[in-house]
């Protein structure tokens, strides 16, 4: 079980980005088989029985979602979450500049699916040029008669919008989204009433991510129940794994669910580097606990990661070396929420600035014992209450580390400079 | 004490539409879509909350609500959880005492320490809650706070501080929710987020004023306020707005004998708690000091201050003699629409039934074919129309806090608001109203006859219910009790038809009147300038009850200081007819009795009999026996009158 | 009216493509960005015009958003990732050899209106070439100080014009096949900096709340 290409098959074939390209590897075939083979119930059915989980984070079943929309409420909407900011995270990135179409032709049988008539892709503000790449894709798409009227003689009617969010990670949170593209300020919203009964514009909405839509095209060509066999009985299919920090080889590699992590690391990574040691990693992005160098016999299966007490997220894997700075990475991290906090509740907005002067001053070596202590318990108070989960995610890391490496951060206190970056910094000289 | 509540299946509940709850083993039993908050409050438990307000939608972003609900993984914000069936709260566990103090930590972080130079201490819910709920002690490390701009002026009523504010958004929902006109909004992000207006201008709004009532802390505060006193030396009195007819109630806030501030008092019927800023800021009118202070007594050649009594004995006389002489109906009766209807009820009485004269009114000119039908739509039955026809813009400038009880119905109702001009032609009016069932239609008084006109049209398409905007804090009042020329109290029939306010003083400066009875102060009348002067100097006798020194003041024949409206006790109605209790909150300019007690001797002398002491509860027990309309509003009730127009 | 026909024409266009008017906030943010270089309270009264939402909406949303500028930039946008995977690889050396050669630091502009750069804790999401800027929103990974010295001199040296080098966009965008894509769409709204350099780049900063910088000692 090495890396398995399913998503990223083609990937490399000339011309892909355009939509000859795309279709010379029989792209759009899902769409055409959508419509030739499924009704939209039968299609939700089809991906329930894939048992696909959404792959922006949280890991909940896309056809579940799909489920709860109300019947006969009409219009619905459909957004593709590409606001990928996740620390870490780039495979979203990767998937637009190598397949466009792939995206389209995936957002266009889930909008079939769903009976969406408008659909939009919100991609950061950052992938500027990913954008651009999309927009021509759909301009492409839509001149070839996949997106508007009738589309393919179907009698399915669907648009394509892509919009460009600005730089804000909490709009990457499915109710901010909705928000953004309605045009306010990305906050996330009050629930219930829950997107798919009241989304964008007050009307049934499902969010999805880029790599759960680009799924679509093959589950629908090959089956959910063969879908279903890839990977692990909790997570089928493969995922794409951004691997990056301390390895000799970053980048994203599709593998098959339930490979060992260690797979990951060794034979795709190609190892820590400068023949280091691994300290630590990081299995799901910015937002997910720190693991140590046991938990690399983990398979990548989210419920096993989930047990070890982090979670496989948005599938970043940071690797770290044995000369990182556990205080420093939690230090970015912590830097990364206060700055992304989007403001609306209290712990979030103070919590993560409070914790953001904390660790500067224990990263200098100025904190006292006793502001460490104070670290966790404003952790406390902040995880569990805040009005979303940025600001409890942005406890996680910092207390996991806290936890594994805890004379780490003790050593810091009253130290008056990085203890680990002078010894590190002494090792390499 | 009530006990915790038993496990196990609970005894079976008929569907009464509402659900059992329990609140810290207290149970109790709530309708359906009640929030927790509410259901905690009706048991008597205390939640704090910075975010949460009675007027707005939950937004749950300051956190200082969360409570423990049972089978929920993460404490819940009461302020948006809906009571459920069978859903156990606890509020008392160390976990949300913990978690309370852990919010209030957080938003004393980036707090100044002003209390002692902030208007709001000692009535600020962050100061409050602190000492009930906080911490007691700051932990964080570090003394340079984030800090904003501080006293910036917003506008000639509101000053705001960046740094005081805890981002609770009553101020932005404010604008958003409750006026539309989003003048305050968010800006930036994260702990830098702030509340501010658009490229910092200055407010508009004609509803500034609530914004420091909105807010929970010294964000956003009166100028008008600013340094003046601390609640606790601030006497408060519940009274009613007298800026105009609609109606709000207020709390007066007086301080060495005056007045500091009106602070909006929720009557959801009438101001949903909001007021607007000429009402709010007109405050410091009452605190002048040009006032009449003693009972005079003029004739040809001589002016002296002399005693109540004698000053009651001599209007009685020489209002005798010009009856004796010239016969009653060269005695000319006006009230004012800023008397209590106390005062009214005697007044008019007296007129009609003791110097037995036609000629009564309150105003300069008449309300021709005046019916109850044109103040039948009440304030909140504006939410139940679906079209709403507002004719002219005078509605809305004589009662401003109708615009918001507007754009409730607008917004949470979905009602059509159609604002035309006020002469428009009611072919157009039916049009703009067609497709909708439940009318309801506003207008101004000097716009009454085409209002009618509109309505009778509109009749065609849907129900139509009118409100009409009176002036004055009782001008509706005078309507009701019969200070008209062509009306009779409670809108009945008069058998002869007397001269209008303006008749009266033509007659008066023409010497074709000899007498006039007046209560004052009286801004129509005021309005009529030349016309009003020139009739009192020739009048023979004028009896007058005035507050400032004036035209009145200075001819009266027979003057009695007058009691500003927050010097005495009584009722005034508001433009639906809403009888409402004014109370004294102001030590009386004089040693003068007040109107009732006067006007009922005055009555007396005139041969009247069994009229009582004049207190103005006992006047108002005898209004109510009088008039059943009032009898059954009582305090604070509609009085609604179903007698059909009359000429 | 202060802004150009060309952007109140894409405005007007983003407006009718989505099913609410006021969903086009952030493209016509992004159109008066473009044109003007930075978002002023005049552009702002003009969107809220044109979308018939207030003025004041359109500021709640421009502020929340990093990306839109509230004071004028250098003719190049240089954005430095610090987050974790680019720290790991060398972030920090990046960003001080960017403030040496420069000669200013983060979040400020050159003297000469050249370039604007900021070394940021938002993950640009080129962990995978770590270290990672982006240069007028084309991503430039794998970077070392020569390789830095590289970038910015072919910008300093392709003038004041404002455009990247063929040679950088090409390796950006990864467009080196032989079938072109389509170019140009319909809504499209090119986010680029403007080719104009923004006039008061240097000697005026029309700074009216310049949020504070998170973490003192970021950097």
């Amino acid at each position: 079980m090495a890396e398995y290409k399913l998503l990223t098959k083609d990937f490399g074939a000339v011309g892909l980005q355009t939509l000859k390209g795309y279709e010379r590897v029989g792209g759009y075939q899902g769409l055409r088989d959508a419509f030739a083979k499924f009704t939209p119930e039968a299609l939700v059915a089809e991906v329930k029985t894939s048992n696909i989980r959404g792959r922006g984070g949280a890991g909940f079943p896309t056809g579940m979602k799909w489920s709860f929309l109300p019947k006969d409420v009409f219009p619905r909407y459909l957004c593709c979450n590409a606001d990928e900011s996740e620390p870490g995270c780039f495979k979203d990135r990767y998937l637009i500049d190598e397949s466009p179409h792939q995206l389209i032709e995936g957002l266009l049988i889930a909008s079939y699916a769903l009976q969406v008539n408008i659909s939009f892709i919100y991609i950061r503000g950052e992938y500027h040029d990913q954008r651009l790449l999309l927009e021509r894709a759909v301009e492409e798409a839509r001149a070839a008669g996949y997106i508007g009227r009738n589309i393919l003689g179907s009698g399915f009617d669907c648009d394509v919008i892509v919009h460009g969010g600005a730089g804000a990670y909490i709009c990457g949170e499915e109710t901010a989204l909705i928000e953004s593209l309605e045009g306010l300020r990305g906050q996330p919203r009050l629930k219930p009433p829950f997107p798919a009964v009241k989304g964008l514009y007050g009307q049934p909405t499902v969010v999805n991510n880029v790599e759960t839509l680009c799924n679509m095209p093959h589950i629908v060509q090959r089956g959910g129940a063969w879908f279903k066999a890839l990977g692990t009985e909790k997570s089928a299919g493969t995922r794409v794994f951004c691997c990056s920090g301390h390895i000799k080889r970053p980048g994203n590699y599709e593998m098959q669910l339930g490979t060992p992590i260690r797979e990951l690391l060794e034979e795709e990574c190609g190892g820590i580097w400068q023949g280091r040691s691994l300290k630590a990693f990081q299995p799901g992005g910015g937002s997910m606990q720190v693991l140590l160098p046991q938990h690399l016999d983990l398979p990548l299966d989210m419920n096993a990661v989930q047990e070890a007490g982090s979670s496989l997220g948005a599938g970043a894997m940071i690797f770290m070396d044995e000369t990182t700075c556990l205080v420093d990475v939690s230090m970015r991290l912590v830097d990364f929420y206060r700055h992304e906090s989007c403001g609306k509740c209290v712990p979030c907005r103070e919590g993560t600035y409070f914790e953001s002067e904390l660790m500067h001053r224990l990263e200098a070596g100025l904190a006292t014992r006793a502001e460490l202590a104070s670290l966790a318990d404003i952790c406390s108070n902040m995880d569990g209450r805040c009005f979303c989960p940025l600001g409890d995610t942005a406890t996680w890391f910092v207390m996991s580390a806290y936890k594994a490496f805890g004379d780490e951060f003790e050593a810091h206190c009253g130290a008056g400079r990085c203890p680990v970056r002078a010894q590190a910094t002494a090792l390499v000289a | 004490m009530t006990a915790v509540a038993e496990t196990g299946t609970p005894p079976e509940q008929p569907d009464d539409g509402r659900v059992g709850i329990s609140i810290d083993g207290r149970e109790l039993r709530v309708p359906k879509g009640t929030l927790v908050l509410d259901a905690a409050t009706e048991a008597g438990i205390h939640i704090p909350i910075y975010c949460a307000h009675p007027k707005m939608d939950p937004v749950a972003v300051c956190r200082m609500c969360l409570v423990n609900i049972e089978k929920f993984p993460k404490p819940q914000p009461a302020c948006a959880t809906v009571a459920g069936d069978g859903m156990v709260v606890r509020t008392d566990l160390p976990e949300v005492t913990k978690l309370r103090e852990g919010m209030l930590e957080f938003l004393l972080l980036n707090h100044p320490l002003d209390c002692p130079v902030c208007d709001r201490g000692g009535e600020c819910d962050l100061q409050d809650f602190t000492f009930r709920y906080g911490p007691g002690i700051s932990r964080f490390p570090i003394t340079e706070k984030v800090h904003f701009k501080k006293a910036l002026p917003l506008s000639e009523h509101i000053e705001l501080d960046q740094e005081r504010c805890i981002l609770c958004w009553r101020c932005v929902r404010y604008y958003d929710e409750i006026t539309g006109e989003k003048e305050i909004v968010l800006q930036q992000r994260g702990v830098d987020t702030l509340v501010a207006t658009f490229d910092d201008r200055q407010l508009e709004s004609k509803f500034q004023g609530n914004l420091p009532e909105v807010c929970p802390v010294g964000a956003l505060t009166h100028r008008k306020y600013r340094f003046v006193s601390r609640p606790w030396d601030l006497q408060r009195t519940a009274s009613v707005c007298p800026e105009c007819s609609y109606g709000c109630n207020i709390n007066v806030d007086s301080r060495d004998f005056e007045v500091r501030r009106f602070a909006s008092r929720d009557n959801p019927l009438v101001d949903d708690m909001w007021l607007c800023d000429r009402g709010r800021y007109s405050f410091d009118r009452w605190n002048s000091s040009e006032r009449v202070r003693r009972p005079v007594v003029r004739s040809d050649d001589e002016s002296r201050d002399v005693s109540v009594a004698e000053a009651i004995t001599q209007a009685a006389r020489r209002l005798r003699e010009i009856a004796d002489e010239y016969g009653a109906a060269s005695i000319g009766v006006l009230g004012s629409s800023t008397s209590t209807n106390e005062e009214l009820f005697l007044l008019e009485r007296i007129a009609r039934q003791v110097i037995g004269t036609p000629h009564v009114d309150h105003q300069l000119e008449p309300f021709e074919e005046l019916s109850a039908a044109e103040h039948e739509l009440g304030i909140a039955e504006i939410e139940d129309c679906d079209a709403l026809v507002v004719l002219g813009a005078e509605p809305e400038e004589q009662a401003p806090v109708l615009t918001l009880r507007l754009y409730k119905a607008e917004r949470k109702k979905g009602a059509q608001v159609i604002r035309m001009s006020g002469d428009v032609a009611v072919a157009e009016a039916v049009a703009a109203a067609s497709g909708s069932t439940r009318i309801g239609l506003i207008a101004d008084e000097t716009n009454r006859a085409h209002a009618a006109e509109v309505a009778a049209a509109l009749g065609a398409v849907g129900s139509v219910r009118r409100l009409t905007i009176t002036r004055g804090i009782n001008g509706r009042g005078a309507k009701d009790l019969g200070l008209l020329p062509n009306v009779g109290p409670a809108y009945a029939s008069v058998s002869e038809r007397g001269k209008n306010g303006r008749q009266i003083l033509e007659g008066l400066a023409a010497g074709e009147m000899r007498g006039l009875l007046m209560l004052g102060p009286n801004p129509a009348l005021e309005a009529a300038g030349d016309l009003l002067e020139r009739a009192v100097r020739k009048a023979a006798c004028v009896v007058a009850f005035d507050t400032r020194p004036g035209v009145v003041s200075r001819y009266a024949t027979v003057l009695f200081p007058g009691h500003a409206v927050f010097e005495k006790t009584g009722s005034v109605t508001n433009v639906e007819g809403r009888v409402q209790r004014i109370r004294a909150g102001l030590p009386p300019a004089s040693a003068t009795p007040v109107e009732t007690r006067v006007l009922t001797r005055l009555a007396g002398e005139l041969g009247a009999v069994g009229w009582g002491s004049g207190d103005p509860l006992a006047v108002n027990r005898l209004l109510r026996d009088e008039f059943p309309a009032y009898g059954r509003a009582g305090n604070g009730g509609r009085a609604v009158f179903t007698a059909e127009a009359v000429a | 009216m202060t802004l150009q026909v060309e952007t109140r024409t894409a405005i007007e266009r983003a407006r009718d493509r989505y099913p609410v008017a006021r969903s086009a906030i952030l493209p016509a943010l992004w159109a008066v960005q473009h044109e003007q270089g930075l978002i002023t309270p005049d552009a702002m009264s003009e969107i809220a015009g044109i979308l018939q939402v207030t003025p004041s909406e359109v500021e709640a949303v421009s502020t929340f958003y990093s990306m839109y500028f509230q004071h004028p930039h250098g003719r190049h946008e240089v954005i430095v990732c610090i987050n974790v995977s680019c720290a790991l690889r060398g972030a920090e050396g990046i960003v001080d050899h960017l403030e040496r050669t420069l000669g200013c630091a983060s979040g400020e502009t050159t003297a000469d209106g050249a370039f604007t750069w900021s070394s940021t804790v938002e993950c640009l999401g080129g962990c995978g070439g770590a270290p990672t800027m982006q240069v007028d929103h084309h991503f430039q990974e794998n970077l070392t100080p020569d390789r830095v010295d590289q970038i910015l001199g072919a910008l300093r040296s392709a003038g004041s014009e404002g455009e990247a080098p063929a040679s950088l966009s090409a390796a950006a965008s990864g467009q080196d096949s032989d079938e072109s894509p389509a170019q140009g769409s319909a809504g499209e709204t090119p986010l680029t900096t403007p080719k104009e350099p923004a006039p008061t780049a240097t000697s005026a900063p029309v700074v009216k709340k310049r949020p504070r910088r998170p973490g003192k000692a970021a950097q």
